[in-house]
């Protein structure tokens, strides 16, 4: 597994890396973690080069690697690290500059796992796709802040919008409580197997409390859902994970974000539907996401590992 | 769906070029030949790709060039020839000495000086820095000063404080002072900002102005020593640094330079040659040229080897250059077409009614109509674009051609409220010490002060000078 955690330097992004790093930890993840900084103007772009090797000559951090420093700290603390104190005082001259488009750091991690961190420059969104892009990853973890009101729509788009256009899975950590009780979601798409699976495997390794959640939109439709609880609680079975199983009566997004505010973790599946259907109707865990109170894992299969897998 | 949002990203490129479909087959308004239609319309589709930049500035350049050529405005090798005068080559040998000079270690040098002069009560020190800031911008452009200085703010900052969360305030009063010194005073001699340049163009090439380096110098320093205190007191008075002593951070800024050593041989030359430089840009510059002195000093870089041509190869940015090129041959094109005289035209008509239509008022709305601009485009393109209209205004109404030039390019520079419409600005915010929101705060008191500024220039100083 790969890990991306994107951080802005605020308590959100911070409880996320916390969390992501917790995860990684138990999953013997490879971590990176990426901060994002408004792109400069490119007609000022050389003199801002020669700025940072000015910064550089006066031995400064480069601005957005303080944050970066911030995350590897946390990640120290929870153990997923090894890095020693001894040579932080000089971290920033390790950063390389360019690697991919980035400025990096390498550390290795705890279980050999490899930390990367990363320093891109330019629109939140699209850089956070492309450093995802790039490294192949197969979680995005992006922290949102759980503003209300008007905020919400400039604070937590990026989140939002990652979570919409990304390839990869993407967790949403808002709100990151000390527990661990998962909400699986399933409504009987491929999609939500691979939900219940990498769910499974997560509850699995965080020792967590699971609930199987299908959501029938009508009385008749009640039957199937109930079906559909007891086969993703047979998956969990298998792989070791007791799981409860709740089936409720409603619109799919409201009843989910209702019974998440009983769970900390919200996983369900997402097959990236069509722009005219989310247009319209709008896709259920985007509304979870931006209506709801918790964390959201949102799966998806990786187009790009498909596609070589297939062609070999 | 990579397809699509390409093709929404570049959304403004279609509706460019739908506008100038929709201009070029509307009936042509009075006064206006069909030649001058068309000329108008890639102006307008230019400015709105100057504001929205679908595609990277230099982008924006062959555009022009390539569309001048195109609609039948001018022939392929006019066109070349209005991409590279003698003011492009001033412009890039300016921005190769900028180059030349911030390789060296002058930065910490400088920083020691100031602080030495200044001593360590904060309000001095902001006021060295402005001036400081703005007397190198005059000479060198605010792009190398704001990045030679960066760094001083930032060991000011960083040695007063370890922790950052307890000098915000100082933070930002620092770098805004090295911001905006910097920013107000590009306007100070010719090399000071490229935009200078592009005005020396206009008024040569098309009303055979000739402006000296010196003679500039004469016209627009002394706004530059009216700007130094409002905006050293603005920033003060504004955030009150959270600390009024700053001698432990000058301890270390004096630690920091004494581990680098002496000035070196090279320092010294650098020095000598860039003197050497602005001296024969005040003298001999008037018959051999401005950009023909740059290239002059240039060679004399080379030829010491104080500078590398990979170092100018990768500090100066070569793609500004066309862009400067693209907005003085689109300026051209504007007069020669008659464009620019049925802009000034329309304008006058509109403007007659309350009186703005000579003198000091015609002047105040230059200014604003800048000012304005300035916010949402570079200054060199807002000078390019604007220039050739307020000059041909000036013309039209017997206001002094020079004044109308110098308001527009002193206006153009005042971009206080957004940190994106000037280098100096953007590569200061580029630090991530500043918000946007910082700028606003101070910005606008600076802003209604320049603006008097100016008009109390054009009602006294250039009076006396005849203008």
């Amino acid at each position: 597994m790969k890990f991306l955690m994107c951080t802005d330097g605020d308590e959100n992004a911070e409880s996320a890396i916390r969390f992501g790093g917790k995860l990684a930890k138990e999953m013997n993840a490879d971590v990176s973690i990426v901060h994002i900084r408004p792109p400069v103007s490119a007609s000022s772009r050389p003199q801002l080069i020669t700025a940072r090797k000015k910064l550089g000559e006066w031995n400064f951090n480069i601005p957005g690697i303080e944050y970066l420093i911030r995350a590897k700290e946390i990640l120290a603390e929870i153990g997923l690290t090894r890095s020693g104190p001894e040579k932080e005082a000089k971290v920033s001259q390790a950063f390389r500059a360019n690697v991919d488009g980035a400025t990096e750091l390498h550390l290795i991690g705890e279980h050999g796992g490899l930390v990367r961190l990363r320093l891109r420059e330019g629109h939140p969104v699209e850089e956070i796709l492309e450093e995802a892009d790039l490294g192949d990853y197969d979680l995005i973890i992006v922290g949102s802040s759980g503003h209300q009101g008007i905020s919400r729509y400039f604070v937590g788009s990026t989140a939002l919008r990652v979570a919409d256009l990304a390839a990869c899975s993407v967790l949403i950590a808002k709100n990151i409580r000390e527990d661990d009780n998962f909400l699986l979601c399933t409504d009987g798409s491929r999609l939500s197997e691979r939900a219940e699976i990498l769910g499974a495997e997560m509850a699995q390794v965080l020792g967590a409390k699971v609930t199987v959640l299908s959501v029938a939109e009508a009385e008749e439709d009640r039957e199937s859902a109930e079906k559909l609880t007891r086969r993703a609680g047979m998956i969990l079975a298998q792989m070791g994970v007791e799981a409860q199983q709740k089936v409720r009566m409603g619109h799919p997004s409201d009843e989910i974000i209702d019974e998440a505010k009983d769970h900390d973790i919200v996983v369900m599946g997402s097959s990236g539907s069509s722009a005219v259907r989310k247009f319209f109707i709008g896709s259920t865990p985007l509304k979870v996401i931006e209506y709801g109170e918790c964390p959201v894992l949102i799966v998806r299969e990786k187009r790009g590992k498909i596609a070589l897998q297939s062609m070999n | 769906m990579p397809f699509i949002s390409e093709l929404i990203k570049r959304r403004w490129i279609f509706i460019g070029f739908a506008l100038g479909a929709v201009l070029l087959s509307i009936p042509i308004p009075e006064g206006l030949t069909p030649i001058g239609m068309r000329a108008l319309t890639l102006v307008i589709v230019s400015f709105l790709f100057f504001i929205t930049e679908p595609i990277p500035l230099p982008g924006i350049a062959l555009f022009i060039a390539v569309f001048e050529v195109l609609l039948g405005l001018a022939k392929p090798t006019a066109v070349a020839q209005s991409f590279m005068s003698d003011s492009i080559f001033f412009i890039m040998g300016s921005l190769m000495i900028a180059a030349a000079l911030v390789k060296q270690n002058l930065d910490k040098r400088i920083a020691l000086a100031i602080v030495r002069v200044t001593g360590p009560k904060i309000q001095w020190v902001i006021l060295g820095l402005v001036t400081v800031s703005a007397l190198l911008s005059s000479f060198i452009g605010e792009h190398t000063v704001a990045a030679m200085m960066l760094p001083v703010g930032v060991a000011l900052i960083h040695f007063s404080s370890r922790d950052g969360r307890q000098v915000r305030n100082l933070s930002i009063a620092i770098l805004l002072s090295i911001a905006y010194g910097a920013m107000v005073a590009g306007i100070g001699t010719p090399s000071g900002g490229t935009r200078n340049a592009i005005m020396l163009e206009y008024w040569k090439e098309l009303y055979g102005i000739e402006m000296t380096y010196f003679s500039w110098i004469i016209h627009a320093y002394p706004i530059i020593f009216l700007e130094i205190p409002c905006i050293a007191f603005v920033l003060y008075r504004t955030f009150k640094p959270e600390i009024k002593d700053l001698s432990r951070a000058i301890a270390g800024l004096r630690k920091s330079v004494r581990e680098s050593g002496q000035m070196t041989k090279e320092d010294w030359l650098t020095v000598a040659i860039f003197m050497l430089t602005v001296l024969m840009w005040m003298t001999i510059s008037d018959t051999i040229g401005l950009g023909i002195t740059a290239l002059m000093g240039v060679l004399l870089f080379l030829v010491a080897g104080l500078v590398r041509w990979e170092d100018l190869n990768n500090s100066v940015n070569w793609g500004i250059i066309l862009v400067y090129g693209g907005a003085i041959s689109l300026g051209v094109v504007m007069k020669r077409t008659g464009v620019a005289e049925w802009i000034s035209l329309s304008f006058l008509r509109w403007m007659e009614p309350i009186g703005i239509h000579e003198g000091l008022p015609l002047l105040a709305a230059i200014s604003l109509m800048t000012l304005f601009l300035a916010a949402f485009v570079s200054s060199g393109a807002t000078v390019g674009l604007l220039g050739p209209i307020t000059l041909n205004i000036a013309s039209l109404s017997g206001t002094s051609l020079i004044a109308a030039g110098f308001v527009t390019v002193i206006s153009s520079s005042f971009s206080f409220l957004t940190p994106v419409a000037s280098p100096a600005c953007n590569i200061i915010y580029g630090s991530g010490y500043l918000k946007r929101s910082n700028f606003l705060k101070a910005g606008w008191k600076l802003l209604l002060v320049s603006f008097i500024s100016i008009l109390l220039m054009s009602l006294s100083y250039w009076r006396l000078l005849k203008l």
